[in-house]
C-alpha cells in the first residue's frame, strides 16, 4: 500500500513544476528578489522600485515598441533557494535577470547567469562578487571598494586619528569591515576596537560599553538595517557622544524611520539617497510616497534605475540581443540628461562595477541633509 | 504475492523517479536533486528521532559538517569519491560525541542541548574564517568526476544523487530489519524494559545519533556541489527544525516517511509559487492543517482509513 501511494506522490510532485507563461512579444525580466526571511526588508523596497519603474516604462510605450512583463521570484534569503530560482529563471530564457540584493544569494545566482550568457542586474555591494571575471553581471550601486574610499577620506580629512568599528557578522559587514580596516590602515588611522555583532542582534549595551571605553575619535558603524536602528538606539541611550560615521544603511530613510531622534547627529557617505540635491531624484522620491505611501530607500532607487538601465542599453543597441547587451554596457556611460530615469549619470567598467557621484549626509531632524556632493571616482 | 506487488511497485517507483528528471527542465532538475539530498538527511534523522525516540534538533549542523568537508576536500584535490566517506566518518564519530548528553537527558531537555549543539557549529563555521571562509563561505565546489567524467551537467548529477540515495535507503532498510532495529525500536518505546532484557542502551543511544549523523554528512556531501557555494547560513537552527518537520510531516518511524516529507518541505514551497507572495503563508497555513489533522504524518493516512474503516 505504502509503495503505491509513495509512488503516485513523488510522481506527481516531481510532475507539477509550475511553469510561467509570458505573453509572446513581452519582454521577459526576472526578479529573482528576497521577499521573506533576513532580506526581506532591502528586497520589498527593490521590488516596489521595480515594479514603480516598468509601469512608467510600459505607460510611455515599453522598450522599442515592446512591454515589459516583470515576474518577482523570492528566494527565501536562502542561496539554495536562490540558485533555484535562477536556474528557474534562465529556464524561461529572460531577456535580463535582476537580483539578487544578499551578496551570498548573488554568489550563486551569477554563475547560473553567466552559463546562460543573461545578463543579470544585482543589487550586492561585497567587494568579491565583480571580482570573479563575471561577464554577465552589473552592479545598481557601488561596490564596498569604491564606497569605503570615500570614507576613509572623509575621516582622514576631518582629523580622526582613531577609530572603533562595529560591524554585523554576515559577507556584507564582514566585506564592509575587511575593506575599511584596509582604507584606514593606508591613511595611518588607527582601529582601536573592531567588535562584530549578530544579525538580529537585539541587545547592544555590552558593545555600547566597549566602544565608550575605547580611546577612539569616530565610530564606524556598518550593519543592516534594524541592526543599526537598535544600535543608534542604544548608543544614545548610554549617552555616547563621539561622531558617529557610517556608509549608505546608518543614514538611510529605513534606519531614521526606526531609530527616530536616535538617528540625529549620524554622517555618513551615501551612493544614493532620495534627498539628493537632484530634481530627477526628488521626483522618484515623491512618485515612490505616492505610489507606496513609504519613503523609497537606496534599495528602492537600485530597483527603479535598474529598469531603466535596461531601457537606456537596449535602446542604444536598437535590438535585443542578451551578448550584446553585456558588452555593450561594459565601459558604457549614461547621462541623466538623456535617460531621466536613471537619475545620475552613471559609468559602467569592464568588471560591471558602477560609478557615480555621491553624497556626504548628516542627519538633523529626523531628515538625511547633503553636506557635500562628491563627484565619480572616474573624474577625481 | 502482495510482498511481490510491493517489491515491483517499490522498484518501478525508484526507476520513475530515475527517468522522470529527464524531462525536466533544469530547474526542475535542480529542485529534484534538492529534494534527493533532504531525503538522506531526512532518513538519518529518522532514525535518531523516529526509531530510536531520541529528539534532535542539530542535524543540520552535521549537514555542515558534511557539506564543509567536502567542500574543502574537494578545494584541495581531493575526489569525491574520497572526499564522501570522510565526510560520513567524520560526522559519525561527532554524532558518537552527541550521543553522550542523551545517556543523561530526555526529551526537550535533549532537543536543547543539541540545538545548542547546532549553534555551536554554527559559530564555528562562521568564525573560522581560515578553514571555512567565514561569512563569505566556499565559492565555485567543483562537481564530482567519475572515471574522468565530470558531472556537470544537472541531470548526471542528479542520477548520481539518487543512486546515493537508493543505496542509503536500503542500508536504512537492512538496519532496520535486523536486530539493531529492534533494539532501537525498544530504546524508544520502554529504555527500562529494553535494558532490563538485555540490550546495552549506552550503546544503542550513541549509535541511533552517530548512523543518523552519518546520514547528514552524506547527504551534506552532495549539498555542497549541487550549489556549487556553501555559507553558514544554510546550516542554521532553522533547517534542522525543517528537517525534524519533514520526518514528522511524511511520518516519523517509517522507512518513507522522510522521502514524503522532503516533498513537503523541499517541493510544496516551490509548488505553491503560483501564489505569488502567498505561497509561503499558504505553506504555513497547510502545515499546522496537517499536524492538527494527521499527527502521525502523512504516511498515517492509509491506517487511519483501516481504523475508520473497521470502526463502521
Amino acid at each position: 500500500m505504502l509503495s503505491r501511494r509513495t509512488t503516485l506522490l513523488l510522481g506527481t510532485a516531481a510532475l507539477a513544476v509550475p511553469q510561467t507563461s509570458f505573453a509572446a512579444d513581452d519582454i521577459k525580466i526576472i526578479d529573482n528578489v528576497e521577499l521573506s526571511g533576513t532580506g526581506v526588508t532591502s528586497g520589498s523596497m527593490w521590488q516596489q522600485g521595480v515594479d514603480l519603474a516598468v509601469k512608467e516604462v510600459n505607460a510611455a510605450g515599453g522598450i522599442l515598441g515592446r512591454k515589459i512583463a516583470i515576474q518577482h521570484q523570492d528566494n527565501q534569503s536562502q542561496a539554495q533557494i536562490a540558485k533555484a530560482v535562477a536556474t528557474k529563471a534562465v529556464d524561461n530564457e529572460p531577456y535580463v535577470m535582476l537580483g539578487p540584493i544578499f551578496s551570498g544569494d548573488v554568489n550563486v545566482s551569477m554563475a547560473v547567469g553567466e552559463d546562460a550568457e543573461t545578463p543579470t542586474l544585482m543589487g550586492g555591494e561585497a567587494a568579491n562578487l565583480t571580482q570573479q571575471g563575471m561577464k554577465y553581471l552589473f552592479r545598481t550601486s557601488f561596490s564596498q571598494s569604491s564606497a569605503m574610499p570615500k570614507v576613509a577620506n572623509y575621516l582622514q580629512k576631518t582629523g580622526v586619528k582613531s577609530v572603533a568599528m562595529v560591524w554585523i557578522a554576515n559577507d556584507f559587514g564582514k566585506g564592509g569591515r575587511d575593506t575599511m580596516a584596509k582604507e584606514l590602515n593606508a591613511r595611518g588611522i588607527k582601529i582601536v576596537a573592531d567588535i562584530s555583532t549578530e544579525p538580529g542582534q537585539l541587545d547592544y549595551s555590552a558593545v555600547v560599553v566597549n566602544i565608550a571605553k575605547a580611546p577612539a575619535d569616530a565610530l564606524f558603524a556598518y550593519m543592516n538595517e534594524e541592526e543599526s536602528a537598535r544600535f543608534l538606539i542604544a548608543l544614545r541611550k548610554l549617552g555616547y557622544t563621539k561622531p558617529i560615521i557610517g556608509e549608505t544603511v546608518l543614514a538611510s530613510q529605513r534606519v531614521i524611520e526606526l531609530a527616530g531622534p536616535a538617528a540625529n547627529g549620524v554622517k555618513a557617505h551615501v551612493g544614493l539617497s532620495v534627498d539628493a540635491p537632484n530634481p530627477l531624484v526628488q521626483e522618484y522620491a515623491r512618485k515612490f510616497k505616492a505610489a507606496y505611501n513609504v519613503a523609497s530607500d537606496h534599495n528602492g532607487i537600485k530597483g527603479y534605475t535598474a529598469i531603466y538601465l535596461i531601457k537606456a542599453v537596449t535602446e542604444k543597441m536598437g535590438k535585443f540581443d542578451r551578448k550584446l547587451f553585456a558588452s555593450t554596457l561594459h565601459g558604457a556611460s549614461f547621462s541623466a540628461k538623456d535617460h531621466p530615469g536613471l537619475l545620475m549619470d552613471v559609468s559602467f567598467d569592464a568588471n560591471g562595477d558602477l560609478d557615480r557621484e555621491s553624497y556626504l549626509v548628516e542627519v538633523k531632524d529626523g531628515k538625511q541633509t547633503i553636506t557635500e556632493t562628491l563627484p565619480p571616482l572616474g573624474k577625481k | 504475492m502482495t510482498r511481490l506487488w510491493q517489491a515491483a511497485l517499490l522498484l518501478f517507483a525508484l526507476v520513475a523517479i530515475y527517468l522522470l528528471p529527464g524531462t525536466l527542465k533544469n530547474y526542475g532538475v535542480y529542485i529534484v536533486t534538492l529534494w534527493s539530498v533532504y531525503v538522506i538527511a531526512g532518513m538519518g534523522l529518522n532514525l535518531t528521532v523516529g526509531y530510536a525516540g531520541q529528539i534532535s534538533l542539530g542535524q543540520a549542523a552535521f549537514w555542515g559538517i558534511g557539506a564543509y568537508t567536502t567542500a574543502i576536500a574537494l578545494k584541495a584535490g581531493l575526489p569525491f569519491f574520497a572526499a564522501l566517506p570522510l565526510s560520513a566518518a567524520l560526522c559519525f564519530g561527532v554524532g558518537l560525541l552527541l550521543g553522550f548528553p542523551a545517556l543523561r537527558v530526555q526529551h526537550h531537555y535533549l532537543a536543547f542541548a543539541t540545538l545548542g549543539f547546532n549553534v555551536l557549529v554554527f559559530l564555528a563555521f562562521r568564525n573560522e574564517d581560515w578553514l571555512t571562509g567565514g561569512t563569505f563561505g566556499i565559492n565555485n565546489i567543483p562537481r564530482p568526476i567519475l572515471f574522468g567524467w565530470r558531472l556537470r551537467a544537472p541531470l548526471d548529477f542528479f542520477h548520481l544523487t539518487w543512486i546515493a540515495t537508493v543505496v542509503m535507503g536500503a542500508l536504512m532498510a537492512l538496519l532496520l530489519r535486523s536486530p539493531w532495529g529492534r533494539a532501537f525500536a525498544a530504546l524508544r518505546d520502554n529504555p527500562i524494559r529494553a535494558e532490563s532484557v538485555g540490550i546495552d542502551t549506552t550503546f544503542y543511544t550513541l549509535l541511533a545519533f552517530a548512523i543518523g549523523a552519518a546520514y547528514a554528512g552524506v547527504a551534506g556531501a552532495f549539498f555542497a556541489p549541487l550549489v556549487g557555494f556553501i555559507e553558514p547560513a544554510p546550516f542554521a537552527v532553522t533547517t534542522s527544525l525543517s528537517m525534524l518537520l519533514m520526518v514528522i510531516a511524511g511520518g516519523s518511524g517509517r522507512l518513507f516517511g522522510p522521502a514524503i516529507g522532503a516533498i513537503v518541505v523541499v517541493l510544496l514551497p516551490e509548488w505553491l509559487r503560483f501564489a505569488a507572495e502567498w505561497y509561503l503563508a499558504i505553506f504555513g497555513v497547510l502545515i499546522v492543517v496537517m499536524m492538527v489533522w494527521l499527527p502521525g504524518g502523512l504516511l498515517s493516512i492509509p491506517d487511519r482509513l483501516r481504523a475508520a474503516r473497521v470502526l463502521k
